[in-house]
């Protein structure tokens, strides 16, 4: 079977002259958290954009259940969930209407989305500002609504980008307990973020990206020994390879 | 020069800059020669109106109540921005020349708007207050010295942090000059005019200037930002304003319209632009102005191809406007991630334009009532013009999107 989220020799970019993705391979596969590791400008962001088809790779291909973008739009957007780094709301739209629509727009059946909305509400402690409009949240309560939506929509395979900005530690909590639920059900999550002893504790496999190169990646196990140092954490072994990359 | 003085010089010029852009937009857009001709035949039923005003109008309180509203209203624009809460901050009891300069500022834009309400209304003032110019010139600079005022004491008064108490500042001050409006129009001897002109001064000196506290920075900012808005809200009639930060009015009073979006899949696109039309921008606003305008035109004019032409012309002045909610969701990150067909995006913001394209219809039909063939016309061209526009323009910019 194929993995569910499959990159392979992808060079991109915004301009094909300036590629900033430099031949990037790894897999996401069900059942697993993947951790996207990279300071700022490493290409994490870039890569979550090729992968949601918001940008084309000039080389190498991108599928999802083994089937790329072009093969079909509606089914591969169907199985991804987008957590964006900064929350993007409508400002027309209230919190409730928020996860509405976006439970008509990947066609979630009206009855499963009322019972799921409510349970996500209960969960982020939400109910009350069912009804307000963005313009009243707070930072972590956007997020929350980008959150609430992703979760809503229980596809295959999320990605969020740097999930945890803004958010308070219950928002964190659910967020992940919700993210561990999903993976025993099977599903994939990558997920990038700089915080790396939240990464440690939850992800199940690493991918360090530098300067839009993929650096290393495996299990903390496998980092650990292909960097020679045994028993070292994820901040350690990030910064240390980092290091010896930029002395070249 | 000050370097406060300096920074606010600065951004006084920075803003007429843009503005001075926006202007020359308004002016070539034939706007001008819509109000020229307005102006034109405004003159002539204004003479007629004066002589149709029945001699008991109460023309000294109509005075009073308009000119009270004019003067109460308006506050001290400041040019401050929201990162100064930041940097100027620091500098609070250094920066009196930069709000001495903001209150002249703030005088000199509000005498022009007195000085035009003052003239449209001139004739009305000749005809049933009194007439001559040393008096009209006298009186329009008293109510130059009573909006100075105002804006003086409002200055003051938004230290006062507490919201309710802050209010009712601002209704204590239009009875105030109501009362000294009453006086002035009323034309009582000129030694009550002045006696009031000495209190007010006094009530300034002992009460407004008095008023301690800070600054209310997130006060400031919020009057700045309203009149920005104000402003750019206009030129966006005409223009597309980038940097308008759009107001939601919520409109609960419409929200039985959102049931007619079933809940599925083709539906989405109609769901959000449903709601961006009545909440969001202009959309809504501008189309009831353009129906009720429409609506007032249709019934002055009683030559039949007037009608139809005034129909057709509010028809297509409507539909322009509302076919920009197609770009509404342009700079959405969101959206483009959706599964959805572009196809149902078009029939999405087609269904909300055909629906008030039909309740215009009616509206512009019930004022030719009675005149069958009449009313045909008018349906006809009104649903003519809305189909010209969503069958050929919309899917264009659709398209660009």
């Amino acid at each position: 079977m194929d993995p569910l989220l499959t990159i392979e020799h992808v060079n991109g970019g915004y301009q094909r002259t300036k590629p900033v993705l430099h031949d990037i391979s790894f897999t996401v596969g069900r059942g697993e958290i993947v951790g996207l590791i990279g300071l700022n400008g490493a290409g994490k962001s870039t890569t979550i954009k090729h992968i949601l088809g918001l940008m084309e790779p000039h080389e190498g291909k991108i599928k999802v259940s083994g089937r790329e973008l072009t093969d079909d739009i509606d089914t591969y957007r169907k199985q991804i969930a987008y957590i964006p780094e900064t929350p993007l709301l409508y400002e027309e739209l209230t919190l409730w209407e928020h996860l509405e629509v976006t439970a008509m727009a990947y066609g979630v059946e009206e009855k499963v989305f009322e019972e799921r909305a409510e349970a996500l509400l209960q969960q982020f402690r939400m109910k009350k500002m069912k009804h307000w409009f963005p313009d009243h949240f707070s930072k972590g309560m956007r997020q929350k609504v980008m959150i609430m939506s992703a979760f809503l929509l229980e596809p295959d395979l999320y990605i969020a980008d740097e999930p945890f900005v803004g958010l308070d530690p219950v928002g964190i909590k659910s967020f992940l307990q919700r993210m561990q639920e999903m993976r025993d059900d099977g599903c994939g999550i990558l997920m990038s973020t700089h915080i790396l002893a939240t990464a440690e504790k939850y992800c199940d496999r690493f991918i360090f990206l530098d300067q839009g190169r993929v650096l290393m990646q495996g299990t903390l196990e496998q980092l650990q020994s292909q960097a020679a140092m045994p028993g070292a954490d994820l901040d350690d072994i990030y910064v240390r390879m980092t290091e010896e990359d930029s002395h070249e | 020069m000050n370097e406060a003085l300096k920074v606010w010089e600065k951004r006084r010029q920075e803003y007429w800059t843009l503005a001075v852009k926006y202007l020359r937009l308004i002016g070539n857009s034939g706007f001008l020669f819509t109000i020229y001709i307005l102006f034109l035949f405004g003159s002539y039923y204004y003479g007629q109106f004066l002589e149709w005003l029945p001699e008991t109008f109460p023309a000294v309180l109509f005075f009073t109540l308009f000119f009270t509203w004019i003067v109460t209203r308006g506050r001290v624009r400041t040019f401050l921005k929201q990162a100064d809460v930041v940097f100027l901050l620091p500098m609070e009891s250094r920066l009196k020349k930069y709000f001495r300069a903001s209150l002249k500022y703030s005088w000199m834009m509000e005498a022009f708007w007195v000085t035009l309400a003052f003239l449209l209304l001139a004739p009305l003032f000749n005809d049933r207050i009194a007439s001559g110019g040393g008096i009209l010139l006298s009186v329009l600079l008293a109510i130059f010295l009573l909006k100075l005022w105002n804006l003086a004491a409002s200055f003051e008064e938004q230290r006062i942090q507490d919201d309710r108490k802050y209010k009712v500042h601002l209704w204590l001050r239009a009875c105030l000059n109501a009362g000294v409006l009453y006086l002035l129009f009323s034309f009582m001897h000129v030694i009550w005019t002045a006696g009031a002109a000495l209190l007010l001064a006094a009530i300034y000196q002992f009460y407004f200037s008095r008023i301690s506290g800070s600054l209310q920075w997130e006060r400031l900012i919020r009057i700045e930002n309203n009149t920005v808005r104000t402003f750019f809200r206009v030129a966006n009639n005409f223009t597309d304003v980038p940097h308008l930060k759009q107001s939601i009015k919520e409109r609960t009073w419409l929200s039985f319209l959102y049931r007619l979006v079933p809940y599925s899949r083709e539906n989405a696109y109609r769901y959000l632009f449903g709601r961006a039309m009545i909440r969001s921008g202009d959309y809504f606003g501008i189309y009831i102005r353009l129906t009720v305008l429409g609506m007032i035109f249709l019934a002055a004019v009683d030559i039949s191809w007037g009608m139809w032409l005034l129909a057709g012309l509010f028809a297509y002045m409507t539909v322009i406007q509302l076919e920009t909610l197609a770009y509404h969701f342009q700079t959405s990150q969101m959206l483009p991630l959706y599964p959805l067909k572009t196809s149902w995006k078009l029939a999405g913001v087609k269904f909300w334009i055909w629906g008030l394209g039909l309740l215009q219809a009616v509206c512009f039909i019930i004022i030719a009532a009675g005149e069958w063939l009449n009313a045909v016309i008018i349906l006809i061209i009104t649903l003519g013009m809305y189909f010209y526009g969503i069958n050929y323009r919309l899917p264009g910019k659709i398209a660009a999107d």
